[in-house]
């Protein structure tokens, strides 16, 4: 009734067995919140056009007060009004946009990564790993080819990209259910679902070449398609996977016991798995439906959270959201910074993060104290 | 031990389990009550943690029934069924150092409505469970800084205070030293006599499952072999049929439970060719004949011993033999009617055996009774005379020992020497 999903995952999260002293945790926790916010505050400044720092805050706080504060943001800089005009567009219709997207895409992709590695008791699952942000991917690929007009893009290329990734995550689920729930397993599982659907999304592109520079830029993931709306789209669609997840965060305390003793303790184990899935994946979703796939945001976050917080999930979930919204703003800001004139996109930077930490991870769990299983 | 049973409060009835083409249970009916200890026995792989899962809805049951409260467990929710059954598990280790309060606390998860936080009542019942399993002093460590018998408390905590009426533990001291072991059962026998609870207990020591179970169940490869009180259960015969293991059924003197002793084979009781010769006269004390007595035994030869002082090692070897010897109080010298009735044995000997035993004023008279027979019966001295770590006497054992010696009792350096030199024929007198 009960296959084990997770069963043989005796794996002790990051840092389970040295919990950093409370008071150094404290310590990090204020570095890693003031530090956010000052990239909050900083981000702004950071694009291919080159504004006054100065000039960013005044068109901002020009723009929030409804004109009522800085009534000339360009002030002082000599520019014409018709750059300064140009300025603020920029400012406050590509660059905040942008912020907030990474902030909610990040915070989506923490979630969504938490909550996976809770489902699946699994410290290496992600939300890109596993196959759902390839899912996800998938799904919008299929409106990109069909040449979805813009306005309808907006509302149905998340929803096509909850589609993919759901399916995905449900194929996955029913694999670990199947196969047994050991990490290797999983995430071989995941390589293979992501090549399957890579092949799908080729003979897609294939038979429509229009589609296919589009869905290439937007492969690699990037913020640079922010626009008010979608920020607005993306915020609700997290927001309510975010409230729905956070709900069950007593029940993903207790999965981590293992899905019988959750299940003997009043848990409907695979009921909930499956629920937290389901918001996981509206989660990518959105995500993945304005920025692209961007790996590793989701797989890394918890684990620093973790470090910070301990492995509650009344915790863990709300820092990993935090945290992978600073961590993909850090990263973008990263790329505009390092190429301001190439726009890198953001996704390249999280995978050189990402990747040799889930190398070290793979590492460690090989390397354990403990010992990993054979 | 607990007369006045209450009502069902978990009953299986046909049950039947299947794993494939694997039958891992088959017709399974047992009932557990208020107020009740079942240990659940039976050697690897027999079906107790089956039946357990079973019981607790965690795998698909093939036929059959289990009920808890009077209810088919098919019919109730997860949540349902955690406030009727509480389960505390074989090992669990956990993967977060969460501190231990919250690691109880997860056994309010049943009774809290849907999405709620924990209120200062169930704070309460979590620091009483952990006052009752004496960790309330560890309440704020990380679980994964407790020891296994520390761990293994939190969990019963946790089964406490998911306040259920019955408790199901999967061999809950597996992993526990003897100490923690009597601990962790004393504390779930209290529960259910004071308390009133049933309990379920898979167990492998049968020894502990007679001292605080009132029944004892056995399964035998998924069937149901027996089921009663455990002086009606444990026998030697269950011990050989079901675990194919040699044992002995003793009763526990001062508290009169049974318990098994068991036998390796060849260890004890080897093939006997029973007191075909002798008698064989040993002379020993303070454990020095203790071998060479279950050797000549095991080799056939009809003994007696003595004289022993009470509670010494030879004394108690020669009494579980059965072996008859002369008795003295402990540490007294030998009066009268021991050296009396020790030299009517040394009369009926056929031959004497001297371990190299410690000599001292109490026991010299061992000795000293000797030469009167050298000439008689073939005497044999094993070891070497006795020097200064074994006389006590002043010189007096080491002379008679040399005296004995002089009149022709013959050295024998080893007990296998002894063995072999006894099996000649003309080893013993006629």
């Amino acid at each position: 009734m009960l296959a084990g999903v997770g069963a043989t995952g005796t794996l002790p999260h990051e840092g389970a067995g040295r919990p950093a002293s409370p008071a150094r945790r404290k310590y990090l926790a204020w570095a890693v919140g003031v530090g956010g916010i000052l990239l909050v505050l900083l981000s702004p400044a950071l694009g291919t056009v080159a504004i006054p720092t100065g000039t960013v805050f005044a068109i901002l706080l020009h723009q929030l007060s409804g004109g009522f504060l800085f009534s000339d943001p360009c002030s002082g800089t000599g520019v014409s009004p018709r750059l300064c005009s140009a300025w603020v567009e920029i400012v406050w219709t590509s660059r905040l946009p942008a912020i907030l997207l990474a902030l909610t895409a990040g915070a989506a992709l923490g979630m969504s990564g938490a909550t996976l590695q809770g489902i699946f008791r699994n410290p290496l699952a992600d939300p890109y790993l596993l196959g759902l942000s390839a899912g996800g991917t998938l799904g919008a690929a299929v409106l990109f080819v069909f040449q979805v007009g813009q306005s309808e893009a907006n509302v149905a290329l998340p929803a096509f990209a909850f589609l993919g990734s759901i399916l995905t995550g449900l194929a996955i689920l029913l694999a670990a259910r199947v196969m047994g729930g050991s990490v290797e397993s999983l995430l071989l599982t995941g390589v293979a679902l992501m090549s399957l659907l890579s092949a799908i999304l080729s003979i897609l592109l294939l038979y429509n070449p229009v589609g296919s520079l589009q869905v290439d830029f937007w492969l690699l993931g990037g913020l640079g398609g922010a626009t008010w709306d979608r920020v607005g789209i993306a915020f609700g669609g997290v927001l309510v996977a975010g409230v729905m997840l956070s709900l069950y965060r007593r029940e993903l305390n207790l999965l981590q016991l293992g899905p019988e003793v959750a299940h003997s303790l009043g848990v409907e184990a695979n009921r909930v798995r499956t629920r937290l899935l389901l918001f996981s994946s509206l989660a990518t979703a959105m995500a993945v439906a304005f920025t692209g796939i961007i790996g590793f945001v989701g797989l890394v976050s918890p684990h620093i959270v973790r470090r910070l917080v301990g492995p509650d999930y009344r915790r863990v979930l709300p820092g990993s959201a935090l945290v992978g919204g600073v961590f993909l703003l850090a990263a973008n800001d990263l790329a505009i910074g390092a190429f301001p004139q190439t726009a890198l996109p953001v996704g390249i930077f999280t995978a050189f993060v990402g990747a040799p930490f889930f190398l070290y991870l793979l590492y460690r769990r090989r390397h354990a104290p403990g010992g990993a299983p054979p | 031990m607990s007369p006045a049973l209450g009502e069902v409060r978990l009953r299986a009835t046909h049950l039947h389990v299947q794993f494939g083409e694997r039958k891992a249970l088959q017709d399974i009916s047992i009932e557990v009550r208020a107020g009740e200890f079942v240990a659940l026995t039976g050697p690897n792989g027999s079906g107790k943690t089956t039946l357990l899962r079973a019981a607790l809805g965690l795998i698909p049951v093939a036929g059959g029934l289990v009920e808890v409260g009077g209810r088919p467990t098919g019919e109730l929710s997860a949540r349902e069924r955690a406030r009727w059954l509480a389960w505390v598990p074989q090992e669990e280790i956990p993967r977060d150092n969460l501190p231990v309060r919250d690691y109880v606390l997860f056994g309010r998860y049943a009774h809290l409505p849907p999405f709620t936080a924990e209120g200062p009542h169930d704070r309460e019942l979590a620091e009483a469970a952990l006052t009752q399993v004496g960790l309330i002093d560890r309440a704020d460590s990380g679980v994964l800084e407790l020891s296994g018998g520390e761990r293994q408390r939190v969990l019963l905590a946790r089964a406490l205070v998911q306040e259920s009426p019955t408790l199901l533990l999967d061999e809950p001291t597996a992993h526990l030293d003897i100490g923690h072991e009597l601990d962790l059962l004393g504390r779930v026998r209290k529960l259910v006599t004071e308390r009133g609870g049933a309990v379920l207990a898979a167990m492998h020591d049968l020894n502990l499952a007679a001292r605080f179970a009132d029944r004892i169940v056995v399964l035998s490869r998924g069937r149901l072999v027996d089921d009663g009180a455990p002086r009606a259960v444990l026998s030697e015969t269950l011990l050989r049929e079901v675990w194919g293991v040699q044992a002995e059924l003793r009763e526990d003197p001062r508290t009169g439970h049974p318990y098994l002793l068991p036998v390796l084979p060849g260890e004890l009781f080897p093939p006997r060719r029973r007191n075909e010769r002798g008698p064989v006269h040993v002379v020993g004390g303070g454990g020095a004949g203790a071998p060479i007595l279950r050797r000549l035994q095991a080799e056939g030869f009809r003994l007696t011993a003595g004289a022993l002082h009470l509670l010494d090692t030879d004394a108690q070897t020669a009494e579980e033999l059965g072996i008859v010897f002369v008795a003295e109080v402990p540490f007294a010298p030998l009066g009268e009617r021991a050296r009396e009735e020790n030299r009517k044995l040394l009369e009926r000997a056929r031959a004497i055996v001297v371990a190299p035993f410690a000599v001292g004023p109490a026991n010299l008279a061992n000795l000293e009774a000797l030469p009167a027979f050298a000439g008689h019966v073939p005497i044999y001295l094993v070891g070497g005379p006795p020097d200064a770590d074994r006389d006590f006497t002043g010189g007096l054992a080491r002379e008679t020992w040399e005296r004995l010696r002089a009149a022709g009792a013959l050295p024998v350096a080893t007990l296998e020497e002894l063995v072999r030199t006894l099996a000649q024929p003309s080893a013993l007198a006629a």
